[in-house]
């Protein structure tokens, strides 16, 4: 058993180098001129002074790099490439660095990077999650390339909302599959997420219908071309979908461990044992949502506040949109604890009988 | 409507459990101020990295602490958590400081454009910052799971050895990790939806979207996440074993020294 860990292991680890050494040198992949710097010269260097009183350095740096691809390959390139201190808009290059080129604007080449930072999940979630833990993994995967399909879909024009819903169904049929296998337990978590979602969203549709989306700032979603309103709810759907998932499961493998340990228990008593397992869960659960989502807001509120605005203003606005997806999910995590009890009791009850 | 939504949930909580769903209301609302306060003293320019930190380790102690009391399991807990924001805040340290996250990409110019950009603010410790906060609701929920397990497995078995109880820890573990990847996993896809959606409007290729400023900064944000909860398992389930193992070891000297 240990060995073929161990085996697994370094088939994984020399996957992941694989995959980390051709990104590296994936550069006639793309179309766009990428550049490696040989070279950084600061020619130019400036303090200017905002209306804060803020001193910050302005800097005109020289790069010079070498063209990694297409027919200019080879070739010297230098760019005058302006650079500031907070770097909020700017990235500070180094010697060495790989950057697309388009015009005089640089963007990094940021895939090793992001390769690295997933073999390292990849090859942590094997050692301390086993077999299982890859299997999540698996499933974090698939379900990504069915979001980037629907996505598609989208495009094409089909409605959101519907395209959500029907995502939120195969995401939690395959998941949970994934997660626990062909069972009755299964079972009952998949139908409690679906009842779970469509009361979410019957109770987000009352929500937005009678409020009319009044305190939600729509700044950060200023980048969409179609309405946002269009956006948030499914958004909201999707975003609690996972811990929703969560909840269901855990609660439907506790009710079956019950059912298996006492098949004469009564329904009251199942009922009053989810609502115990339930109390645990919705604690902690909900901090993950809070922290996941709310500390999104920090750099916007850093920028806010170093211009001059007040804190108090800024914190009804800056926080809307993120609270209302804290809150929606939170809703849901919690909704599900009493509708998953309810559907394992009817279902592993009657199978019992 | 967050008012609403927000009345909804508290009501939704006191159907559960009146008095913990009350708790738990409290310290909501508690590390939401928390949380306004580390945002505001980092925006005053004090040194983001350590103000998350210890911002970071004040939330965990209100949750363990508050939420749970004082015991060998909510100790044990603190003390894994600081090693592992110790640890993971030198591999969050130097993802960021290579693959340039910090800041803002394309897709929020026009939410940003009314500020301007001088700051005299390191944006690098700002993303340094935000990812740290936002693993630390993760973190803090695998590790008093494991760690109240651990606690009930040596209650009801006090003859296993450290070793057993660090494995049986581990084992608790795995089904934490499954679902906990899930559940953020989809919290993220949910806030990148209208990203992905802006990329297709804009006509962006694949290789321009996993290259993208905003997209490799979410996706590290959310993995890092992940890891910080995978690392703290271990952690836990080593440091809740020996604990529990060494409280035993001085409670029987403490017998046998009342016996003498």
């Amino acid at each position: 058993m240990k060995k073929k860990k161990i085996t697994i292991l370094i088939i994984i680890l020399l996957l992941s180098a694989a995959a980390v050494i051709f990104v590296s040198n994936d550069d006639f992949i793309y179309s766009q001129q990428i550049m490696k710097i040989t070279d950084i010269q600061t020619v130019d260097e400036q303090i200017q002074r905002n209306s804060m009183g803020l001193n910050e350095e302005h800097y005109t740096r020289k790069i010079t790099g070498e063209i990694q691809n297409g027919s200019e390959k080879g070739g010297i390139k230098e760019i005058f490439y302006e650079e500031t201190f907070s770097s909020v808009v700017t990235d500070r290059f180094r010697v060495g660095d790989k950057v697309f080129v388009d015009g005089t604007d640089l963007q990094l080449k940021r895939d090793v990077y992001l390769t690295i930072v997933i073999s390292l999940f990849v090859v942590l979630i094997y050692i301390v999650g086993s077999f299982k833990g890859l299997l999540s993994a698996a499933s974090v995967i698939i379900n990504s390339v069915i979001f980037y399909i629907g996505l598609h879909l989208y495009i094409n024009g089909i409605n959101l909302l519907f395209l959500c819903v029907a995502e939120i169904l195969i995401f939690s049929i395959l998941s949970l599959i994934l997660a626990s296998g062909m069972n009755k337990k299964t079972l009952a978590a998949v139908i409690s997420v679906m009842i779970s979602t469509f009361v979410m969203l019957l109770l987000l549709l009352i929500v937005v219908k009678t409020s009319d989306y009044k305190g939600i700032n729509f700044n950060e979603l200023s980048f969409l071309t179609v309405p946002a309103e269009d956006i948030i709810l499914p958004e909201l759907l999707i975003g609690s979908v996972g811990a929703v998932m969560d909840v269901a499961i855990t609660i439907a493998s506790a009710m079956s461990e019950l059912i298996a340990k006492n098949k004469d228990i009564s329904e009251s008593e199942l009922n009053k044992s989810a609502k115990e397992i339930g109390k645990d869960i919705m604690g902690t659960m909900s901090n993950v949502l809070f922290f996941t989502y709310l500390c999104a807001g920090l750099p916007v509120f850093v920028l806010a506040l170093r211009n001059g605005f007040l804190m108090r203003n800024y914190i009804a606005s800056n926080f809307s949109l993120e609270l209302a997806r804290f809150l929606a999910g939170s809703i849901g995590i919690v909704m599900t604890i009493p509708i998953s009890a309810f559907v394992c009791i009817r279902i592993m009850k009657r199978g019992a009988k | 409507m967050n008012l609403i939504l927000a009345v909804i949930l508290f009501l939704l909580m006191l159907y559960i459990d009146k008095k913990r769903g009350l708790k738990l209301f409290f310290s909501l609302a508690m590390n939401f101020c928390i949380l306004i306060v580390i945002f505001y003293l980092i925006a005053i320019g004090l040194n983001a990295i350590v103000c998350s930190l210890i911002g970071c380790f004040v939330v965990s102690c209100v949750m363990l602490l508050f939420v749970n009391g004082e015991s060998v399991k909510t100790i044990s807990s603190i003390k894994a958590i600081a090693v592992v924001l110790l640890t993971i805040s030198v591999l969050i340290f130097s993802v960021t400081y290579f693959s340039r996250i910090a800041g803002f990409g394309y897709e929020s110019y026009e939410e940003i454009n009314m500020f301007s950009y001088d700051v005299k603010i390191d944006f690098t410790d700002i993303a340094i910052s935000m990812i740290l906060i936002s693993l630390i609701g993760a973190t803090v929920d695998s590790s008093i799971a494991i760690s109240s397990a651990l606690y009930e497995v040596h209650h009801n078995n006090k003859e296993l050895s450290r070793k057993e109880l660090f494995l049986s820890g581990m084992n608790i573990g795995r089904d934490i990790l499954c679902t906990t990847t899930n559940t953020l996993m989809f919290a993220f896809l949910g806030d990148f939806m209208t990203l992905l959606i802006w990329f297709y409007k804009c006509g962006y290729s694949f290789g321009e979207i996993v290259n993208a400023k905003t997209f490799a900064a979410e996706i590290i944000r959310i993995l890092f996440s992940a890891i910080g909860c995978i690392i703290v398992i271990p952690v836990t389930a080593f440091i809740t074993a020996k604990a529990l193992k060494k409280q035993d070891t001085s409670a029987d000297n403490g017998t046998e020294a009342a016996e003498n």
